[in-house]
Order: C-alpha cells, then sequence, then structure tokens
C-alpha cells in the first residue's frame, strides 16, 4: 500500500510538473558532474599521454651502476614495456676538434613514448622518424655539425668507437627543457656502448630503463622495486613527480579541473537543496491531511522517502544519459583541437555522478523532509501551523557536512576543500549581517506611499530570514561561477605570459668579446633585435670550505666509488652582475650589489649568488667558500645569496652568478638571444656567417610544443568554464522559481485588489534587482578571500585584487537575477487571478 | 452516567474538564475554559459561535488532532489524553472521519484517489471498489479521474464526504463543512452529509456559525469566549 500510495503521489507530481525543479537538479548535478569528470578524466589522459612524452615513458628508473636485468625481466613479466638508455656526458672528436657531449646510447624499444625528430641538414625542417641509429651509426645534434665541423656521412669518435654520423638529430622526448647548460646530444645504438669503454669504474654514467604500462601496474612494479632500491644509486622518476614546466603545467590543470568538479557539485546541491525544500513546503497538506486520515509518522516517512528514491533513481538515469550526451557533443566539437581519446570509458566518473546524485538527493532533501514528517495534522484546521521542526542549524549542519563529506571525499584534498568551505561560511555570516542590515535600513526607506520601490523593500523586509536564505545562495552562486571565472583568467594570463608573443626562439653562446660590437650593429641592420648580453666564463668548481668535491677528471686518479661532496658534473658557466635578473627572487641573504671588498685575510671572497635548487643539490648554504678554477687561475668566493629562478621564462639563467670584481681578469664570451619570426628563418644563415664561432641554439621547435599544450589546456579550461557557468545559471534559474511559488500567493492577493501589472511586475524585479546587487557584492568579496587561499596555498600563483570583478559581479548579479525575476514573474502574471487564487488552496 | 474512568457505553464522545491553554508572547493565554459534554453514539450536534470563540480549538482537540492542557477527552471507548500522537493517528483511521471548510483534498490525488486515501491508510481490502462506489453515492463517479483544482467547490466538497465516509467511520467531525459554498451547492452538501449520516449511523459533530445548518442537528452547543453553553434540545428526527 505504502509503495503504492508513494507511486501514485510520484507518478502525479511528476506529471503534473511538480517534481520538475527536483529532477532537473538532479540531473543538473549528475550530468555536471559526470561530463565534467569525464571530460576532465579524458582531457588528463590526453594530457599525460603528451606528458609521458616528454619523460619518453611513463615512469622512468635511473641507476648509477648498471642495469639490473633480473628488474627488467620481472617488469617485462608483469606487462611492462620496458626501453634502456645509457647517457654520459663525453668527448666526442671530430677531425680535427672536440667537444663534451650529451651522449645517449639507447636500445631499439626507444622511447616508449613521444617520438625522435630528425633533419636532413643541420637546422633544416624537423621530421618524425620510427627509427633509430644501428649499431656503427650516430645521429647528432645540429650544433655538433658546427662545433666538430662535420657532414652527413662523416664519422666521429667517442671513446674507442666510431661512428658514422647518419643523421641530424633535432628533438628526443625526453631531452629536457632547460636550454641552457646544455651539451649537444649524440643518438647511438647501446649495443655499440661495451666498445665505446666510456663506462669504466668512476664514470658517471646514468642508466635509465624506461616503462609503461597501466597505472596499476606500474604502481604494482613500484611496489615491489621500492624495497630493493637503495637510494644512493636508485632513483624512480614518474609523471606525476615531473617538476618540469609541463608537469607544472598539467598538475595546475588537474587541481583547477578539480576545483570545478567540485564547484559543479556545490551548485547542484544548492540546486537540491532548494528544490527538496519547495517540495517539502508543497507537501505540508497532503502530510497534514494523510495525518489526520490516521496516517501513522512512519507510513508517512515510507511515502516520501520512497517517491525521493524514486526522483533519486530516474534523475540520475537521466543525469547519466544527459551528461554523456553532452560530452560526446563537446568532444566531437573539439576533436580537431584537442587530442582527446574518444575510445577510453572511464568508470570512475560514472560512479562519482552516481554517488554525488544520490548523496545529495538524500542529504540535501534530509531536512525538508525531516521538517515535513513533523507537521501536525491541526494544520488541517488551522493552516498557519507549518512544521514543528525549526532547528535551522540543524540544516546547516547537515548540508554543511554534506558538501564538505562531498568535497572531501570526491577531491581526496582536504586543503581546497576547508579553502572553500570556509570561504562559504564566512560569506554566510557575512551575509546573514547584511541582510539584517539592509533590513533595518529598507524598514526606514519603505515607509510612505505605495510605489514599486516600497513594496519591494516592504517584502525583502517580511521575509526576512527567507530573504537571507536566498541572499546567501545567490551570493555563494555568483562566487563560485567568480571563482573558476577568474582563476580562470589568471591562470590562462599567467601561462601564456610565459610564453608571449616575441619569445626569444634563439640562442647564441660563445660571442667573444671582439666581435660583440660588429655582432649588434649586423643584427640591428639586418632588422633583429638583440636582447641583452649576459657575460659567461666557463670554470670548474673545484672547492667547498676547503674541501675537494667530485669532478669528472677524478676518473683517471680514482678507482673507487665515489666519496665526498657531489660537484657539478661538469664546468658552470660562470655569470656576473651587479643587477639582479629579473624573475630571481633573493630567498636567503642578501643580493650584493653593496658589497665592498675586505682584505682581512688576505685572500678576497667574492660574493657568490646560487640558484636555490643547485644550492639543495649540491648542499651549500649561506657563507660556505666555493672555489672556483677558471683557466689557470683560482677565484674564491663566498656564499651571499640563495635565488629562486623562474625556470619557466625563456631567458637565460644561471646557477652561479658572481660580484663583477671576481670576474675583472678573465675575458668572456656573450650568451643572448633574440627572435625571429618563421618566415624569415632563411636569413638565419646570412645573420651568422660573419661570425663562425658562435655557437647558435633553436628553440623554436620547443616554444611552439609549450605553445600547443598551453593553447589545449586552455581550451580545455574555457569548456569547463562554460560548463560551470551553465550549472550556476541553472540553479540561479531554479532558485528563482522556488522563490516565486512563495510570491504567488502575494501576487494573487495583490492582483485580485487590483494592483497594475506594471507595479507588480517592477516590485518583483526591483526586489530581485536589490537582492541581485548585495549577491553580487558579497559574492565578490568572498571570491577575493577564496582565490587568496586558493592562488597562495594550492595554485602557487601570486595572489591579487581584482577589483574590476567586484562592479561586475555587481551588475551581472543585478541583470541576471533581475532578468530571471522578471521572467518568472511573467509567467505568473499571465495566469488569470483565477488560477493564481485556485493554486493557493 | 460513568464511572471513575470509564465512559458508558452509548456514549460516543465523552469530554471531562477539557481546558487549552496556549503561550503567547505576552504570556499564557487560557482559550478554552474547563468544558466537559458527552455526545451519545449516532447523536449529531453542532458547535456554534463566533469566530475565535474556540469551536476549531475544541474539534481539533476532540478529533484528537490537538492535545488537552488538562482534563479528559474519551473517543469511542478510548482515552485521547492518554495516547501518544501515533496511536491518536491509528484511532482516526479507524473511527473518525473528516471534512473540512477548505476540502483538504491532496492536490496531487485524482477524487478517486482521495477517496481511496483513507481506506488505503487503514489497510481497507479493495479500496478502488469501494471508492468508486462511494463517488458513485455523491454522483461523481463520471469526475472520478479528475484533480481537486478541474472541480467546483461543492464538487470538491461532495469528493471529501465521500473521502470521510469511505472507511464508515463511527464520528464524523466538520469544520465549516458549507463555509466555502454558495448557497445552492452548500444545500446539496448539506444533504448528502445527513443522508449518509444517517444511512451510516455515524454520530456528528458539526462546527458552524450557519444557524440553518445547525438547526439541522440534534443538539446544539454554543462557544463563546472559550466557554461552551448547551443551546436547545431539539426532539430526535
Amino acid at each position: 500500500m505504502v509503495v503504492d500510495l508513494a507511486w501514485r503521489l510520484f507518478r502525479h507530481e511528476a506529471k503534473r510538473g511538480e517534481l520538475t525543479v527536483i529532477l532537473f537538479a538532479i540531473v543538473l548535478s549528475v550530468s555536471a558532474v559526470l561530463s565534467l569528470s569525464l571530460f576532465s578524466e579524458r582531457l588528463q589522459s590526453a594530457l599525460v599521454e603528451r606528458s609521458a612524452a616528454f619523460i619518453a615513458a611513463d615512469s622512468q628508473l635511473w641507476s648509477r651502476n648498471g642495469f639490473d636485468e633480473s628488474w627488467i625481466n620481472y617488469a617485462q613479466e608483469q606487462g611492462l614495456n620496458t626501453a634502456k638508455r645509457a647517457s654520459t656526458r663525453s668527448m666526442a672528436f671530430g677531425q680535427e676538434d672536440m667537444a663534451l657531449v650529451d651522449l645517449r646510447a639507447v636500445s631499439d624499444a626507444y622511447p616508449l613514448k613521444g617520438t625522435v625528430k630528425v633533419a636532413d641538414e643541420p637546422f633544416g625542417q624537423l621530421y618524425d622518424t620510427e627509427s633509430l641509429p644501428q649499431p656503427g651509426f650516430a645521429w647528432i645534434d645540429a650544433r655538433l655539425f658546427q662545433l666538430l665541423d662535420l657532414t652527413l656521412g662523416g664519422t666521429i669518435d667517442i671513446g674507442d668507437k666510431t661512428l658514422v654520423v647518419e643523421r641530424v638529430l633535432g628533438e628526443i622526448p625526453d631531452a629536457g627543457f632547460s636550454v641552457f647548460n646544455t651539451d649537444p646530444i649524440v643518438l647511438m645504438a647501446i649495443e655499440d656502448l661495451p666498445e665505446a669503454n666510456i663506462t669504466g669504474p668512476g664514470s658517471r654514467v646514468n642508466y635509465v630503463t624506461y616503462f609503461t604500462g597501466s597505472e596499476d601496474q606500474l604502481e604494482a612494479y613500484y611496489e615491489w622495486l621500492r624495497p630493493q632500491m637503495d637510494d644512493e644509486i636508485h632513483w624512480w622518476r614518474s609523471l606525476e613527480g615531473d617538476e618540469s614546466r609541463i608537469g607544472r603545467s598539467v598538475a595546475r590543470a588537474e587541481q583547477y579541473f578539480l576545483l570545478a568538479s567540485l564547484l559543479a557539485i556545490v551548485l547542484a546541491a544548492v540546486s537540491i537543496a532548494v528544490a527538496a525544500q519547495r517540495y517539502s513546503q508543497r507537501h505540508f497538506d497532503p502530510v497534514a491531511i494523510m495525518k489526520t486520515l490516521g496516517a501513522t509518522k512512519q507510513m508517512i516517512q515510507r511515502v516520501y522517502v520512497l517517491q525521493i528514491l524514486f526522483i533519486m533513481l530516474l534523475g540520475i538515469t537521466l543525469g547519466l544519459a544527459v551528461g554523456f550526451a553532452i560530452q560526446q557533443l563537446v568532444v566531437i566539437a573539439l576533436a580537431d583541437t584537442v587530442d582527446v581519446s574518444l575510445s577510453v570509458w572511464h568508470w570512475r566518473p560514472v560512479v562519482i555522478a552516481t554517488f554525488t546524485g544520490a548523496l545529495c538527493a538524500l542529504m540535501f532533501s534530509l531536512y525538508p523532509l525531516m521538517q515535513l514528517f513533523s507537521v501536525p495534522p491541526l494544520r488541517v484546521l488551522r493552516r498557519d501551523i507549518s512544521s514543528t521542526l525549526t532547528a535551522r542549524w540543524l540544516q546547516f549542519l547537515l548540508a554543511g557536512g554534506a558538501i564538505f563529506f562531498l568535497m572531501w571525499s570526491y577531491s581526496g584534498d582536504l586543503l581546497i576543500s576547508a579553502i572553500l568551505f570556509a570561504s562559504g561560511i564566512v560569506l554566510i555570516a557575512g551575509l546573514i549581517g547584511v541582510t539584517f542590515g539592509l533590513i533595518a535600513l529598507g524598514r526606514k526607506l519603505g515607509q510612505g506611499s505605495m510605489g514599486a520601490w516600497q513594496l519591494a523593500w516592504a517584502r525583502i523586509r517580511r521575509r526576512a530570514m527567507d530573504n537571507s536564505v536566498q541572499l546567501i545562495s545567490f551570493s555563494i552562486t555568483i562566487m563560485l561561477l567568480l571563482v573558476v571565472l577568474v582563476m580562470r583568467n589568471d591562470m590562462i594570463e599567467e601561462w601564456r605570459g610565459q610564453l608571449p608573443e616575441g619569445t626569444p626562439n634563439y640562442f647564441m653562446a660563445n660571442i667573444a668579446d671582439d666581435d660583440k660590437a660588429a655582432l649588434l650593429s649586423h643584427f640591428e641592420t639586418n632588422g633583429v633585435t638583440v636582447d641583452e648580453l649576459f657575460p659567461i666564463v666557463r670554470g670548474r668548481f673545484i672547492e667547498v670550505n676547503g674541501e675537494r668535491v667530485n669532478t669528472e677528471v677524478t676518473k683517471e686518479d680514482d678507482d673507487t666509488p665515489r666519496e665526498g661532496r657531489d660537484g657539478l658534473g661538469r664546468e658552470a658557466n660562470l655569470s656576473w652582475s651587479n643587477q639582479l635578473q629579473k624573475e630571481n627572487v633573493v630567498v636567503e641573504g642578501e643580493w650584493h650589489d653593496k658589497w665592498q671588498p675586505s682584505t682581512s685575510e688576505g685572500t678576497v671572497y667574492y660574493p657568490v649568488s646560487l640558484e636555490s635548487e643547485v644550492a639543495g643539490r649540491l648542499d651549500l648554504k649561506l657563507g660556505d667558500k666555493l672555489t672556483f678554477n677558471i683557466g689557470s687561475e683560482m677565484v674564491y668566493t663566498e656564499v651571499t645569496s640563495i635565488r629562486e629562478v623562474n625556470w619557466q621564462t625563456m631567458q637565460p639563467n644561471f646557477f652561479f652568478v658572481l660580484h663583477p670584481a671576481a670576474m675583472d681578469a678573465f675575458k668572456p664570451t656573450y650568451l643572448t638571444s633574440f627572435h625571429l619570426d618563421a618566415e624569415r628563418k632563411p636569413v638565419l644563415t646570412s645573420l651568422l656567417q660573419p661570425f663562425p664561432t658562435i655557437t647558435l641554439f633553436d628553440v623554436d621547435a620547443r616554444i611552439n610544443q609549450l605553445r600547443s599544450i598551453v593553447d589545449q589546456v586552455s581550451l580545455a579550461v574555457e569548456f569547463i568554464l562554460i560548463l560551470v557557468l551553465a550549472a550556476g545559471s541553472l540553479v540561479l534559474i531554479a532558485q528563482v522559481q522556488a522563490s516565486m511559488d512563495e510570491r504567488q500567493q502575494e501576487l494573487a492577493i495583490l492582483r485580485t485588489l487590483g494592483a497594475k501589472g506594471s507595479l507588480i511586475r517592477q516590485s518583483v524585479v526591483f526586489e530581485f534587482i536589490i537582492i541581485g546587487v548585495v549577491a553580487g557584492l558579497m559574492a565578490a568579496i568572498a571570491n577575493e578571500l577564496s582565490l587568496y587561499l586558493l592562488q597562495t596555498q594550492v595554485f602557487q600563483m601570486s595572489p591579487g585584487l581584482h577589483l574590476d570583478y567586484w562592479g561586475v559581479a555587481a551588475v551581472a548579479g543585478a541583470v541576471v537575477v533581475g532578468t530571471l525575476g522578471a521572467i518568472s514573474c511573467w509567467r505568473l502574471l499571465s495566469l488569470n487571478t483565477t488560477t493564481l487564487l485556485r493554486r493557493m488552496v | 452516567m460513568t464511572q471513575h474512568g470509564k465512559t458508558d457505553s452509548s456514549s460516543s464522545i465523552s469530554a471531562r474538564q477539557v481546558t487549552k491553554t496556549v503561550t503567547t508572547g505576552e504570556g499564557k493565554l487560557q482559550i478554552l475554559q474547563p468544558i466537559s459534554f458527552e455526545v451519545m453514539a449516532g447523536e449529531s450536534i453542532a458547535i456554534v459561535g463566533a469566530s475565535g470563540s474556540g469551536k476549531s480549538t475544541l474539534l481539533g482537540l476532540l478529533a484528537g488532532l490537538d492535545e488537552t492542557s488538562s482534563g479528559e477527552i474519551w473517543l469511542e471507548g478510548s482515552p485521547l489524553h492518554n495516547l501518544d500522537e501515533e496511536a491518536r493517528a491509528r484511532l482516526r483511521g479507524e473511527k473518525v472521519g473528516f471534512i473540512f471548510q477548505s476540502f483538504m483534498l491532496v492536490q496531487s490525488l485524482t477524487a478517486l484517489e482521495n477517496v481511496m486515501l483513507p481506506a488505503q491508510i487503514a489497510g481497507l481490502s479493495d479500496p478502488k471498489g469501494r471508492a468508486e462506489q462511494i463517488l458513485d453515492q455523491v454522483g461523481l463517479s463520471h469526475r472520478a479521474h479528475h484533480y481537486p483544482n478541474q472541480l467546483s467547490g461543492g464538487e470538491q466538497q461532495r469528493v471529501a464526504i465521500a473521502r470521510a465516509f469511505i472507511g464508515q467511520p463511527k464520528i464524523l467531525f466538520a469544520d465549516e463543512p458549507t463555509g466555502n459554498l454558495d448557497a445552492a451547492n452548500s444545500g446539496k452538501v448539506e444533504q448528502l452529509l445527513f443522508d449518509l449520516n444517517k444511512q451510516n449511523g455515524t454520530t456528528l459533530v458539526l462546527v458552524t456559525h450557519d444557524d440553518e445548518l445547525a438547526a439541522r442537528c440534534q443538539r446544539q452547543l454554543r462557544m463563546h469566549a472559550g466557554e461552551l453553553s448547551e443551546v436547545a434540545l431539539k426532539e430526535a428526527s
């Protein structure tokens, strides 16, 4: 009987459109969450896939002393794909010259992710290749052709092995993004390595094993491997731990998707709460009637809980279908721009969406239902009696708890959840204060003749609590939209800002002091602007506080494994300046521009500023005395500052920046950069012809690669913004509609009493405008708070005020809420008075 | 008439020293002075009085919709004053029918479903058959599948009457049953009410300020400022 009654009520309510709002809210929440997470999941896998290309695999195992074949075999048994690379810095000899190269000997499965690019001539057009250098052959960097004066088909010697130069190596996936302090790459077959005899004891060879496989497989393998690894010798690298530019962009985009999805959930929850409240209030009478007719509380509970279950099931089913459809449409629409795989099916978003729909439907209807159950039968005689349950705190507790639980369980990120939640609480507290303040103000303004404004104020005043609830939900919705919007703008701006138009795409090193002037005028006549010239002297870092550090040269005289401090492993590019470079921040000590030499102990220790990561890696701190060997001279320095460097900018940066006084005696070469449009690329040769000693670095391809990733991520972020905006607007509509219910009776009475339609309409629109402006302003304030916390605590971005959004929020609030109010009001006023009055019964 | 704690076997409703006090912003307010009276089984009584005299409050108490502040109410031998909300609901479901001024039909159920509702709640067999039969009796079988807002006031009240009688209640409480109706419909509804009442041998407690309607009852009790007085005795019809 209970099921039958519940089903009947449900069916009729649905047929009469009474369930539309709540059903709509559930469908909206489920579909928004599903499409957002489905899309972001797919996009993430696409991004991760792309980013995986930058480490040429899903994960890498680094070792200092050779490959452990048993580990590799075990990985293959577990279904993982593997590839090998041994790399070291070594000398490569041409006919007459020699150069230090970044030697990479790879197995034939390399690279597991990404592609190798080659060109037919140095600095020529790059194209993908599937093949790799076979034994006996080498593919080499374009720069090396310059350095060693080589041509294709020529030979180079690596250790004891002679290799034929077969192709110009353009790009390999895991070359890294550091353009400076790198040596030209030589790619060869790993089979040739033993014959080269360069991997003996004391050599600095890194043995990298690449792995690809499913996340679970990789995790299980790492679990197995972890206890066997020696931290001194082995380390594991995967994308999550990737601190590269791309790694960070992906991480930030993931956080943004997470944030947007969280906000979509909150929006959905708000709309369900609004709809459930409305549903509950509409059923006060039926419950009172049923109780009067002898229904027990238990029976009523069953009838209504069953109805919620029916709605929930229907809502979730429809929501999943709609969400899936939206997602498919978007993927199809974006297929050309974003490389998103359509074939991958993810269960997680479906589970999340279903769970979200169910939890929202139950948790947010719980309090309205409890209110409904407590309606006394006496209401049939006294219509003013409604629910006996008036514990608003319980409602806030239930709703707040549910939101927090959803945020937390979904994101697994306590920080983001706590920040958003705390901002929400502050917002609510502020709004309650403002609402009551306004009501007090309105009491004064609302006196006098009954114009539309007065009527609006009177209504706001009369429904203080209802209005504050409404104001709060409007504000939260607007705030969440603002957060998503501003975050998106700031983030994309920051990304794009790193690579603005005209970003230098070529770097020149080895510019001789004597060539400097000639070069500048030659470039100027060709219409190419050269950026700042940085002086460089190559030096060997040999001592810390009198203790020798390991350098590459130790291999001849030292057979034992490395002991003592690690050195840099190669010559360092030392630069000097009195001026702190832009995008550099001194985090410890003081910048050395005010330094005066003191010669008290005979030896002068010149100030040196260290880049923070290198300081950490070499375990150097303020006050350490570092000795550099430059040519035949020793330079003694003291660490006086440690800098954080933004490596994300495409500008030269240096690990060591000395005081100019330290370098007086040395003749530097210069490093600089310039931008050349793609169509002017052919002039490159003539530009450089007069200066054969200059080494050119072409980073154009890298920049384009970065740009395309930034563009794709930005596009995805924009798509998500649109979805959240849509979700937010729909919530606003639901809220306005719900509040229209409450106004219905009043409108009917005013209408009956002969009030003009225009007066009623205006008063309702004014009321909504007032609410919209206040909600917009409050949202702007709360937005600043959440953004400050989010940007500083989660996204590691520089925070800022967003004053322009204050006006936007207030105006948008007034326009959107006012318009929605007007539309709903129009609908109501188009009904005749009799219908309105009858609806009141 | 009664022994202590028990009612006369022929008594349908028994009120003893019933009071009602409510707490308002200005302190406690006694809205019903101690009231005692008996209603015999099958008897029809009218409670009359001006608006605000306490008629509806008394009706609420007698029907177990509200709780007394003191005193006892016995309904068909059950001590309402000792029963909790749930037990009172069950008692209403078994023995009481209601008719209200504003009809109180469930808007989302059809006329037929509204009539079925008490039978379903009480777990009676074949609620649909019973409802169809009684709808036919009130002359609304052709409107069975209409929703309340598609029916006229008179029709709605006839649905309400059908609903009140479907469970064959021992007692029927009617609160201004014709208060929302025009003269023609009022007459029709009144007639139906009294006919069915007689047919079922139901005890009728009717709250009204319509003297004509009150006059059709066997007894009239007048409420004035929370106090009850017997108006006149009428010969049993």
